[in-house]
């Protein structure tokens, strides 16, 4: 187990080099691809600051408060977008290509190989532009430092993020059924827009239900919501625990679909 | 993570011209002239981009459904700023207009949004494939344009049903229909701005005979304008002198304007006034993009073979 385990750590590591060098020798690229990433923060902020200009609170947060909860939701997309998206997004070519045929055949796990083949290093630096705003809005809204509330916001980021990748392996997966899937990047940016506002906004008798439907059946509401809120608000152990767990049961049920998913695999055009 | 729109990842080649080479008449036949012949090629054109689209129709309807979460994100996160301001007057706008405003500008990007049109045109000119608008009687501005339209007009019957259906659910967020001139004034600048946004897109494509590569250009022009176009908040809402500078711009056509003119926030001479300066900049970007392709052709050397 931990034998196999440091294998494939090994694995990520000469893949995420092996990529890294790749990305540096287009390097004008790179420097693009981090410039629409710092334009496109710097809307969010300007978006934001537009609307604390008009008022205090949104949805009981107020402004360096909200503005973490943005810094934590970049730096979590940051990561997924670093190490998932683009592999996840060539999955649905792979399919309809046939090309995922060389892939089944090497001998590791195959989620592996999909999941982790490319490191995205263009949109690594959000992970660290979050931390920034994340940083500044501490500051703004004058934290004390608490170890319980760093240590749990570590834990619930980590198991957010493996939320989040679950649902996108479950939506990648649809791809094997659907030939051609569209983008899954627009699918994704689609879906995330649940994550993307606090927990607090879905209220109402129709929001609440949908609020809870995206809390306890397709948790993507706990992704940034509860590392952003044990952070800054409330530390509510409960949140915390049901973070945890919703991240296991997602990340065993997202291993099965994807597993069921390649045995209906056709291997279309070869 | 940029919006959806940026990503020109989401672009589809625009199908061979000769796709419509299949047709056995048209093998056949020697070219014919005259402008009811022109009518005919582009119409044709477009009939081949339609059943393209219609092709894959359960991802279609799982996009269409998936399109409507930010909808509704959008509209509860709204509802919690006017409910934290504690009034119900933003910069002019109820929390009623606000809505209704963010649900039209949906309706204004369907026109004038262009997925994939510049890093099309971008690429033809890299791989060199562009020469078979050169060798065919064909102009390629002309073939993009009708198969836009295709496409534009199949996601609009497509999206009827679905957006008819959430405009009748959010039917509280408006008063009523306007009346017809200004329904009249709506529709001009809906079809204003899908010319603008394409002669505008066009013409970024373009800059692809200077540098082989504008897909790094696009991701900027794209994300800047999901913001200056009035696409994420109305641009009344932004401090002076943003709004004014933001107002003069061309990009408002593509989201911000259209949207105005349904809620009646503009009206009488100054909704003619800006109809006729949406149209200058339509006509405008078409002459840029007319320039810059003969510019271009000058230069170009059809790579590829």
């Amino acid at each position: 187990m931990l034998a196999s385990l440091s294998k494939y750590l090994r694995m990520f590591g000469h893949l995420a080099r092996y990529t890294l060098t790749r990305e540096l020798s287009m390097r004008g690229n790179f420097l693009v691809k981090v410039s629409v990433e710092v334009i496109w923060l710097g809307i969010m902020v300007a978006f934001y600051r537009t609307v604390f200009a008009r008022t205090s609170y949104v949805a009981s947060w107020s402004e360096s408060e909200y503005f973490f909860f943005v810094g934590c939701y970049f730096a979590l997309n940051g990561l997924i977008e670093t190490l998932f998206l683009e592999n996840c997004n060539e999955f649905a070519e792979l399919v309809r290509t046939g090309d995922l045929d060389f892939l089944l055949l090497r001998p590791i796990d195959e989620q592996f190989l999909i999941s982790f083949r490319r490191v995205d290093w263009g949109t690594f630096p959000n992970i660290l532009m979050g931390a920034v705003l994340m940083g500044i809005a501490l500051v703004q809204k004058g934290w004390t430092f608490d170890p319980a509330r760093v240590a749990a916001f570590f834990v619930t980021f980590a198991a957010g993020t493996v939320i989040a990748y679950s649902c996108m392996l479950v939506l990648t997966s649809l791809s094997v059924w659907l030939v051609r899937n569209q983008s899954l990047m627009e699918m994704w940016w689609l879906f995330t827009s649940l994550a993307r506002y606090p927990r607090e906004i879905y209220k109402g008798p129709w929001a609440a239900a949908l609020g809870d439907v995206f809390t306890f059946l397709i948790p993507i509401l706990l992704v940034s919501n509860v590392p952003a809120n044990v952070m800054v608000r409330v530390l509510d152990p409960a949140m915390v625990a049901l973070t945890v767990v919703s991240s296991i049961l997602l990340l065993w049920f997202s291993r099965a679909f994807f597993q069921h998913a390649l045995r209906s695999y056709r291997s279309a055009s070869s | 993570m940029t919006p959806p729109d940026a990503p020109a990842a989401t672009a589809d080649p625009a199908p061979m011209p000769d796709a419509t080479v299949t047709d056995p008449d048209a093998v056949s036949a020697p070219p014919r002239r005259g402008p009811a012949a022109a009518v005919r090629k582009y119409a044709r054109i477009l009939r081949v981009s339609l059943v393209e689209r219609m092709t894959y129709r359960a991802d279609f309807l799982i996009g269409t459904v998936l399109r409507f979460l930010p909808l509704i994100t959008t509209i509860l996160l709204w509802r919690a700023i006017y409910e934290g301001a504690g009034r119900d007057n933003l910069a002019g706008y109820k929390y009623r207009e606000m809505i209704a405003y963010l649900l039209l500008t949906n309706i204004s990007r369907m026109f004038s949004s262009m997925p994939g049109l510049a890093a099309g045109i971008a690429r033809e000119v890299r791989e060199g494939t562009l020469k078979r608008y050169l060798i065919q009687p064909v102009d390629m501005i002309g073939y993009l344009l009708s198969y836009r339209v295709a496409h534009k007009l199949a996601y609009i019957t497509m999206s009827f049903l679905p957006y008819g259906l959430l405009f009748y659910i959010c039917r509280g967020y408006f008063d009523g229909f306007p009346g017809p001139a200004t329904m009249l004034a709506y529709l001009a600048s809906l079809v204003l701005a899908f010319l603008v946004g394409f002669y505008f897109e066009a013409a970024v494509g373009m800059v692809g005979f200077w540098f082989l590569e504008v897909t790094s250009l696009l991701y900027i022009v794209m994300t800047l304008n999901f913001f200056i176009s009035g696409h994420m908040l109305p641009l009344d809402l932004l401090p002076q002198p943003w709004a004014g500078i933001l107002k003069a711009l061309p990009f408002q056509y593509m989201a911000y304007f259209p949207a105005v003119v349904f809620l009646r926030k503009v009206t009488g001479w100054e909704l003619a006034s800006h109809l006729l300066l949406e149209l200058a900049w339509a006509v405008g970007f078409m002459l840029l993009c007319r320039a810059l392709y003969r510019m271009g052709l000058r230069r170009y050397s059809a790579y590829g073979g």
